[in-house]
């Protein structure tokens, strides 16, 4: 790689981690002002975050919400997945349309499109819908990170288990699933990370509840103070951690899905005379 | 062989298309036809009269407002997608020819900031260019500058840069997801038959990497033009956009059907929008050598 792409490369990533920085720089600095330049080192941020009720039952709702959301995105993720790799899928383009459609729809709209529908059966906004309505906005995520494993799948597999007399969940049991689990991981952490990331949707939908994104956003507007920079950066420092320690499971695991050992002309024959027969 | 199991496995796994089709229909796709349905309705007295009103459209398309609103949140989206391409490319290029122990570590450094939401990345952006910030620190220390730049902040710019900021990530993981697919005994051959890597790149690599332009560049489009809180938060006056308008008039004025109305026609500009590059890209002469089939 010539200098000038690793020039290029470094640039950027540091480009991309500038704004973070400044950010972290900030929670450790010694003043009440978030000014450069910067008054010497402290800790007293991260000791007053421990004390801020208001921060902390927020983060604890957070969590609370991005479980079931994960849960549930990761769960349709699969089903999406699973139908979108098998072999006699109708309206598959539709179904594909379908999926991006959150992705595709601004998220303000999205959810004020929902608030009225919402209202039409009298539903409150809350946890519930919010949930629902987050799960939905990853669901095209999750579909993709579990897609992109189970087209690497080796079909003859499942195949052989079918052959020989499995039923279809016992050859998902037994079969599909063991290879699943590090995709799985993934989907379920990129769940939970996306849910504790999202505001748009909690501004509009939580009602009542307040999640810590609602919460910092509100004092955001008003005021910057390093104590939510320490939330922030307590916050980041956890996704990180989760990313990094997926990615290792994903390597050791997801990477290599079980194939057969002999891949010889008669298995493909045969595998292609299966597909067209 | 496989005709031969019991008949109805293989249809029971399309049927596990039902429930997450199922989700989207209702949490989506039925929610954007009652957009439709509220737009056509009136407001007296700030209660929703539910009978066939065109009020909300006529406005929509007399008042120039909203076309001017709609404008801006499209120059957004076209702007940051450009910009997203011609930055993100490189980059793409780049990781796509890192050993793969190295792609790894690049894909974590590059999906990280995604993963920090929209607003940590806001507040952020706020410590780096605000008026105490460390980008004017920086250039009163060196002394370019002896007042420190107030349009850093709460400016088109910086609305632009944090745009781009969000959705780089995007547009390079479309990238690199095409260029994967690009069969390196291709790359090979053209070396072989003597092409310079000037040529290999213009003739080959970058044709076979438009699907992943154009999806990268979709998915930026879609999003920097959609996105509420990065122009209401980091754009101060050069903030209304439609989508601000949308949130003003659904919250505030509580007008749910010009709210509605304004929500359907930035919807549909964007669909229009889509589907015109979407045009124009597969109308590109490298394009079509890949569409018919030349290359695989």
């Amino acid at each position: 790689m010539s200098l000038l792409m690793r020039a290029y490369l470094f640039v950027f990533a540091a480009f991309l981690y500038l704004p973070i920085a400044v950010l972290a720089i900030f929670s450790f600095n010694a003043s009440e002002l978030m000014s450069f330049p910067l008054s010497g080192f402290t800790l007293d941020w991260y000791a007053s975050l421990s004390a801020n009720r208001t921060l902390l039952t927020g983060l604890l709702t957070s969590f609370l919400i991005a479980q079931p959301v994960a849960i549930l995105t990761t769960a349709l993720g699969l089903m999406a997945g699973l139908a979108l790799t098998g072999k006699r899928l109708l309206w598959r383009g539709a179904f594909i349309a379908a999926l991006l459609v959150p992705f595709i729809v601004p998220k303000g709209v999205l959810a004020i499109a929902q608030i009225m529908l919402m209202s039409r059966f009298g539903i409150p906004r809350g946890p519930g819908p919010l949930i629902l309505s987050e799960a939905l906005v990853i669901l095209p995520f999750t579909t993709l990170i579990l897609t992109a494993v189970l087209v690497r799948l080796d079909r003859r597999l499942e195949e052989a288990a079918r052959d020989l007399g499995a039923t279809p969940w016992t050859a998902f049991r037994y079969i599909i699933l063991p290879q699943l689990k590090a995709a799985l991981i993934a989907a379920y952490s990129v769940g939970v990370i996306l849910s504790l990331a999202d505001l748009t949707l909690s501004m509009f939908l939580a009602g009542r509840t307040q999640p810590l994104s609602v919460i910092v956003s509100s004092a955001f507007r008003t005021s910057l103070s390093p104590d939510l920079n320490a939330m922030q950066v307590s916050v980041l420092a956890v996704t990180i951690l989760v990313v990094i320690a997926v990615e290792i499971v994903r390597r050791r695991a997801g990477g290599r899905p079980v194939r057969f050992a002999e891949h010889d002309a008669t298995a493909e024959g045969e595998d292609i005379a299966a597909r067209t027969g | 062989m496989a005709e031969n199991g019991p008949i109805g496995w293989r249809p029971s796994r399309a049927l596990l298309a039902l429930p997450p089709g199922l989700f989207v229909l209702v949490g989506a796709l039925v929610p954007m036809a009652i957009l439709v349905v509220f737009s056509l309705f009136r407001v007296e007295d700030l209660t929703l009269v539910p009978a066939i009103s065109f009020d909300s459209w006529s406005k929509i398309f007399v008042d120039p407002l909203y076309r001017h609103l709609v404008g801006i949140s499209l120059t957004y989206g076209l702007i940051t997608a450009a910009l997203a391409g011609l930055f993100g490319y490189p980059l793409a290029i780049g990781i796509w020819r890192m050993s793969n122990t190295w792609k790894g570590v690049a894909l974590i450094v590059l999906l990280t900031p995604l993963y920090t939401g929209d607003l940590m990345r806001l507040y952020a952006w706020r410590l780096v260019l605000g008026t105490e910030g460390l980008v004017n620190a920086f250039l009163l220390w060196i002394g370019i500058i002896h007042a420190p730049l107030k349009i850093l902040l709460f400016s088109p710019f910086a609305v632009h840069l944090v745009l781009f900021y969000d959705t780089l990530p995007f547009m390079v993981l479309g990238l690199l997801v095409s260029l994967e697919r690009i069969d390196r005994d291709l790359i090979e051959a053209s070396r072989d038959l003597g092409a310079s890597p000037l040529d290999t790149f213009t003739r080959v690599i970058l044709p076979l990497s438009i699907p992943g332009l154009a999806a990268g560049g979709f998915a930026v489009f879609a999003l920097a033009a959609g996105d509420l809180l990065t122009p209401q938060l980091m754009g101060g006056t050069s903030g209304v956009t439609a989508m601000a308008m949308i949130d003003n008039l659904f919250g505030t004025a509580f007008d749910w059907p010009m709210a509605s109305a304004l929500a359907v026609a930035l919807l549909v500009s964007l669909l229009a929008c889509l589907v015109i590059l979407g045009l124009a890209v597969s109308r590109l002469p490298p394009v079509q050598a890949v569409l018919r089939g030349g290359a695989r």
